[in-house]
């Protein structure tokens, strides 16, 4: 993640809706100390400016603008990433639900026509000898077959802002085999097979695997299952956001990681974090979105 | 082992035990020509079931020498399919060929559930084609018997071809699930199942053969056409096995090959407990020689 940082070049704005959060602060004012983004705090003035004085950063060196409740605060947001006042948007202390309402507005949201809106996140963690993509633990409860197609492509692309040319995309499910108890399988070799006539590009992919075939190369060994992905996956692609979730969750709580993710699919980055999410990991999310813009 | 012609197919009996061919209402012409044949040619010992008398005449009229033929005397059709069914249930015959009976009759004896030939796997039908313009033989499955196979029909319809390549000595054979494109598409069923077929291989769920597809039909017989294509797959151009998406594409390659191609064809029962050679009078007196043929080479028992 600090590579990623480093290898950062241009200064971009980030617009916060409902700014008023030490947490969001906190990361913001991060980026803005190493030169990362200029960043406009959309809220009530006075709130955030009692925020940042608790947190006991300066607040004149965000530019602030005022708004009355969360939902225009939101609205204002996605509205300064249309006119190109905001190159990122960031969500602060608003709901979820009523953020990615104001992105996904028909009319006045920033939606990419057509496209499936997804959540990927890199993850940091010590037991791992290279950075984790996975998709998607936020967004998609039960991908079908087109939305898993756009995860991995979303993956993919954000794999290869980090240099990976041909990453190695891990279809996750609860065994290698094919089975009609699980209709992700059926999902899975069909991607599979797109990837192999290059419907699906710049990656390798197989699936369905378990997550030790996906990440462990003596797992691959013992059960003899002779796969491209070689226990080395770069991308985990798992088949509900109630499989991925936890998996992060438990990767962030027991296995000491850090985690920087994006929602995909719209004009710009938007970054969506759980407001329980670490400062260190809202900082990566706001340096992640440097690189994806 | 490769075959390069159907003829090859004789050296896969040559020296080995003579097969028992049963058939079944024998008082045919056509059949009772193409088994005399092989019999002179030591590819099968006969067992005729039937009306005697008929079959006699029928032999005399044709100038069929079967004297030293075992002719066992059933006027009766059905019992007679029956008597035949029985003595390869009983083990004492290795092939069943079907006479002078309806193909329908001949199935309900064979799928009968106290002496028939069931083996809990689908019937398929399996056709081996010689044609000039390909470096081998090739199998087409199943171009008469499935009409719209589903997921585990084809999986079955697979098993059972593979397993009749490899008694034809084929270790691994290469199998091309055809579809209209080489593309997955959504709306294309026929790509989505070649795709699940594809990957159940690549898991040993399906064994002793290796499977890629969707192929288009240049990709799966033509190197070049694959490459053309820029397709990486160790069956397109060398493909032994052409998986059929449904009876109409199948039998439409079937007859154009034979028709347009004057592809030489031998065509079995895949599914029972042994091979089942049931021609129809529109076959050549060839291509009914020639599957009785490919049923000898490929009976395990």
């Amino acid at each position: 993640m600090e590579e990623m940082v480093l290898g950062l070049q241009k200064k971009l704005r980030v617009a916060v809706a409902w700014a008023q959060d030490s947490n969001t602060i906190g990361a913001i004012d991060e980026a803005v100390k190493n030169g990362l983004i200029e960043a406009v705090l959309i809220g009530k003035p006075s709130e955030i400016q009692k925020t940042c004085m608790e947190g006991r950063i300066d607040p004149d060196k965000f530019m602030i603008s005022s708004c009355g409740n969360e939902y225009e605060a939101s609205q204002e947001a996605v509205r300064m990433a249309r006119n190109g006042d905001a190159d990122i948007i960031m969500k602060g202390l608003v709901g979820t639900d009523k953020f990615l309402k104001a992105v996904m507005d028909k009319e006045k949201g920033i939606m990419i026509p057509g496209a499936v809106l997804s959540y990927v996140a890199a993850i940091e963690v010590p037991g791992y000898h290279k950075l984790m993509f996975i998709t998607d633990p936020a967004v998609i409860p039960f991908p079908d077959l087109d939305q898993k197609i756009s995860m991995a492509r979303y993956a993919v692309e954000m794999a290869g802002k980090f240099g990976i040319e041909k990453p190695k995309v891990a279809l996750i499910g609860a065994s290698e085999k094919m089975s009609r108890h699980f209709n992700n399988s059926v999902d899975y070799a069909i991607m599979c097979k797109m990837a192999d006539r290059g419907q699906i590009k710049n990656c390798v992919m197989d699936g369905p695997l378990d997550i030790f075939l996906a990440c462990d190369k003596g797992s691959a060994v013992i059960k003899g299952v002779n796969s491209p992905v070689d226990g080395d996956a770069d991308i985990l692609l798992f088949p509900s956001l109630e499989s991925c979730n936890p998996f992060y969750k438990g990767l962030m709580l027991f296995g000491k990681g850090e985690l920087a993710g994006l929602i995909r699919g719209t004009e710009k980055p938007v970054i969506v974090m759980s407001r329980s999410e670490s400062e260190r990991s809202k900082y990566y999310c706001i340096a992640l979105s440097c690189l994806m813009t | 082992m490769v075959l390069k012609t159907l003829n090859d197919l004789k050296k896969l009996v040559e020296g080995g035990p003579r097969k028992k061919l049963v058939l079944a209402a024998a008082q045919d012409q056509h059949s009772l020509g193409a088994v005399v044949r092989a019999w002179k040619a030591d590819i099968i010992e006969p067992i005729l079931v039937g009306d005697k008398e008929t079959i006699q005449n029928i032999c005399t009229e044709n100038n069929y020498d079967i004297s030293g033929l075992r002719i066992i005397h059933e006027p009766e059709t059905d019992k007679s399919v029956e008597m035949a069914v029985r003595m390869v249930s009983s083990k004492q015959a290795d092939i069943l060929m079907k006479g002078k009976v309806g193909t329908s009759t001949l199935l309900r004896c064979v799928l009968n559930r106290e002496w028939g030939l069931r083996t809990g796997n689908l019937l398929s039908h399996f056709a081996l084609f010689e044609v000039e313009t390909y470096h081998k033989v090739i199998a087409v499955t199943d171009v008469a018997m499935n009409i719209a196979p589903n997921l585990k029909d084809k999986i079955a319809i697979v098993n059972n071809s593979v397993n009749c390549l490899n008694n034809l000595g084929y270790v691994m054979p290469k199998v091309a699930v055809l579809g209209a494109v080489e593309m997955v598409n959504e709306n294309m069923e026929a790509t989505l199942d070649a795709a699940l077929l594809s990957k159940m291989n690549q898991r040993d769920q399906i064994r002793n053969c290796l499977i890629d597809g969707p192929l288009a039909f240049d990709n799966a017989v033509s190197l070049e056409s694959a490459k053309h294509k820029g397709i990486k797959s160790d069956v397109a151009g060398d493909t032994d096995l052409l998986l059929m998406p449904d009876i109409e594409v199948g039998n439409v390659l079937y007859k154009s090959l034979v028709f347009f191609a004057k592809a030489k064809v031998a065509s079995i029962i895949l599914g029972a407990l042994v091979p089942i050679v049931l021609t129809s009078r529109s076959d050549s007196e060839q291509a009914k020689f020639d599957s009785i043929l490919l049923s000898a080479a490929a009976s395990k028992w």
